[in-house]
């Protein structure tokens, strides 16, 4: 049992590295979930917006968002260290795309 | 606590209320005075509300043309003051322009310096044509016609309304003090001081300055004066030394209206004050001297037998004089007044969250920190908003920022060191002090970054204060500017302004747990593309000579105070935004724009048509 329990604690302390890297992954997600709801409001507001100033303004801000989300998504491949995308991040991408 | 007790500020005011109470018991004189003076302040106070009304319109234009250059301003100096015979009024009057920045100080020394040869016209309408004019008779219908202007509805007329009331306020404010010291008038038995020699006219001016200073007019020290050389009762050597104290002491008058002054009426007072000093200093050196140049213009005139128009030719040769010499320096003059006249703190902004209790754990002291930061970037925000001449409910509204900034047709006036001092100095000064001890105590890494970054937010809130003061300086000359590229300049570096700070706003109130510090990134990119745009067409308008390189050097100039503000109310936002954990904060700073995806994006497409998100968007997919 103890060598069991020395043997996992081992295991922890080899993928400390893995596991900073789950954590950091998880809190760009939580960011890049908050721009995606920012995102979502822009976009209901844009056809609303009278053109001129105020459309250009949230077009601006779109803009912004798409970079930073673009952004987002290349720092978690690198922490992958995988070109194919998973299962979440590969969604987000694909409304980039999309959008 | 207990030095808060003993402290004497805390208890002044107590102590002045007993002090007048007793006088008023005791003397109904000591009451007159002292209603004259309470009089003379109030209509002081009334005045400079009242010019503020017209700040910004046609009075500052006409203003700042008739005191642009040094001969100008001593010039409206001497014209205003022989109009209106007063050179106390037309001193205090002064005061009020420089308060609400309406012309600069060495404008306000200049008119002041005239004041004092105006007022040398006095002493030959008395001597002359023993004239006097009274002013204590205008006082009653000024206030009469300044009650009816304040019911209208108008601005300008109400401001109008404010101008009669604070003349006739300070009329009666005289009147009431001569009425005081009338008893006191009776007992001035001068024959009895006369000392021969040096001694003697320094008595004698010491005496001028004293008799003017109680009767608050050296109109009516001439005036004693005159009748006392007409009577033989002084020799005509005493009477030039008490014209020369006559001049000293209507600076103390000047003085008692700087003292309700903000920081560039005290300046203007102390001005004044130095002035007059000086001029008395040379004039004592140079008595007899001048008394032989007064002789031999007196045979060229032809009054070498009247003593009284002598005497009045000698006042106006030493005022004549001290303006000759000083004249030169008062660029000089003006540096030294701005360097060491500095703001004495009254009523600073107390911090709201910053107690000792509040250090008690490390949770409770950096909340009390951030909401003092966010105290402290309020007040920046709301100074900044009135540096550029809007509103708060404008900021605070969904209006056109655009529409409010081609709307404005005044800068509204700002006296920007004063707030700094009130309003943000002593915050800033609080924050600092308690980050500190913050800082002495055991803390987390998280902690000591939090500590760190909102400490150095307080900073960024102080220069981005410091650049609206440079900022305010040229918007209120060419802010309005009839020139339309200007105008549109300057319209533009406001706006850019009101945007950064309607939007921090706005995410400000936000749930901190939606919000991110990322949305400041469009902010950025704005900031930069509208920096870009700017330049250009500055340059392009620089070429085809539609303005002058001089004026487009200022704007340049402003446009970097400009993005100085912006930059520096941006990285406070920023560390006033950031509340979630250090891996939180880390992974909003991976998907920050940096300075350089910043700059490839605002160079991208400058002048393009913003791509139609609601069709979708290629190029930010790419």
């Amino acid at each position: 049992m103890a060598t069991k329990k020395l043997l996992a604690k081992l295991g922890r302390f080899l993928d400390a590295d893995r596991a900073s890297q789950r954590k950091e992954i998880d809190s760009i997600r939580k960011v890049l979930k908050k721009l995606k709801h920012k995102e979502r409001d822009l976009r209901e507001k844009l056809p609303k917006a009278p053109a001129g100033e105020e459309r250009d303004e949230i077009a601006a801000k779109l803009e912004v968002i798409y970079a930073q989300r673009r952004k987002g998504l290349d720092r978690v491949k690198e922490l992958r260290g995988v070109d194919k995308p998973e299962k979440g991040e590969g969604k987000a991408e694909d409304q980039i795309k999309d959008s | 606590m207990h030095i808060h007790l003993l402290d004497p500020r805390r208890y002044w005011l107590l102590v002045v209320f007993i002090i007048l109470g007793y006088g008023f018991w005791v003397s109904p004189h000591f009451k007159e005075i002292a209603a004259g003076v309470a009089l003379f302040l109030f209509g002081m106070i009334s005045l400079e509300k009242g010019f503020k009304a017209f700040t910004g319109g046609a009075l500052e234009r006409v203003l700042r043309r008739s005191t642009n250059r040094l001969w100008k301003s001593i010039a409206f100096g001497i014209g205003s003051t022989t109009l209106m015979q007063s050179s106390t009024l037309v001193s205090l009057i002064t005061i009020s322009f420089v308060s609400a920045e309406m012309i600069t100080l060495a404008a306000g020394i200049g008119i002041i310096m005239g004041a004092n040869l105006g007022t040398t016209t006095g002493a030959w309408l008395i001597a002359g044509l023993g004239l006097r004019v009274d002013i204590a008779g205008y006082a009653m219908p000024a206030l009469v016609f300044g009650v009816v202007m304040l019911l209208q509805r108008s601005k300008l007329v109400k401001g109008l309304g404010y101008l009669a009331l604070g003349v006739g306020f300070l009329f009666l404010g005289i009147h009431y003090m001569k009425e005081g010291f009338e008893a006191f008038q009776q007992a001035f038995e001068l024959s009895a001081y006369e000392v021969p020699g040096l001694w003697g006219v320094l008595l004698f001016t010491g005496i001028g300055v004293l008799i003017t200073v109680i009767m608050q007019s050296s109109h009516a020290t001439l005036l004693v004066i005159i009748a006392a050389l007409a009577a033989g009762q002084i020799t005509y050597d005493a009477a030039l030394a008490l014209a020369i104290g006559a001049n000293l002491g209507s600076a103390v008058t000047t003085a008692i209206g700087g003292m309700t002054a903000n920081l560039g009426g005290k300046r203007l007072a102390m001005a004044h004050v130095i002035f007059n000093i000086m001029t008395a200093a040379v004039a004592i050196a140079l008595i007899e001297q001048m008394g032989w140049v007064v002789d031999q213009l007196s045979v060229l005139m032809g009054i070498q037998d009247d003593l009284l128009l002598k005497l009045a030719l000698f006042h106006t040769l030493f005022n004549l004089l001290g303006v000759l010499l000083l004249a030169p320096f008062i660029k000089q003059l003006e540096w030294a007044l701005l360097r060491y006249v500095q703001f004495t703190p009254k009523s600073r902004a107390q911090p709201l969250y910053l107690y000792p209790g509040a250090l008690e754990t490390p949770a409770s002291a950096l909340t009390a920190l951030r909401k003092e930061v966010g105290h402290l970037y309020d007040n920046a925000h709301d100074l900044i908003a009135h540096g550029v001449s809007l509103r708060r409910s404008v900021i605070a509204s969904d209006d056109s920022l655009t529409e409010a900034v081609k709307k404005t047709h005044r800068i509204i006036p700002l006296d920007v060191d004063d707030v700094y001092e009130h309003k943000v100095k002593s915050l800033h000064n609080e924050v600092i002090a308690f980050a500190s001890e913050i800082q002495g105590r055991e803390l987390s890494e998280y902690a000591i970054n939090q500590v760190y970054a909102l400490q150095q937010a307080s900073r960024d809130i102080v220069e981005a204060v410091k650049a609206t003061k440079h900022l305010h300086k040229n918007l209120s000359r060419y802010g309005l500017s009839s020139n339309v590229p200007v105008r549109e300049g300057y319209d533009d570096i406001r706006l850019r302004i009101a945007r950064v700070l309607r939007e921090i706003r706005q995410l400000r109130q936000q749930d901190p747990e939606t919000v991110t510090s990322l949305s400041l990134d469009s902010l950025r990119l704005c900031m930069e593309k509208s920096g870009r745009r700017f330049t250009s067409d500055i340059n392009r308008m620089v070429r085809s000579r539609r303005l002058s390189p001089a004026i487009a050097t200022s704007m340049l100039n402003d446009e970097k105070y400009a993005s100085e503000v912006c930059e520096n109310l941006l990285e406070a936002a920023q560390a006033l935004l950031q509340t979630g954990t250090l891996a939180e904060q880390a992974a909003e700073g991976a998907l920050a724009l940096d300075a350089s995806d910043i700059e490839r994006m605002a160079s991208a497409e400058p002048d393009s048509p913003q791509p139609d998100h609601t069709h979708g968007d290629e190029k930010t997919a790419r």
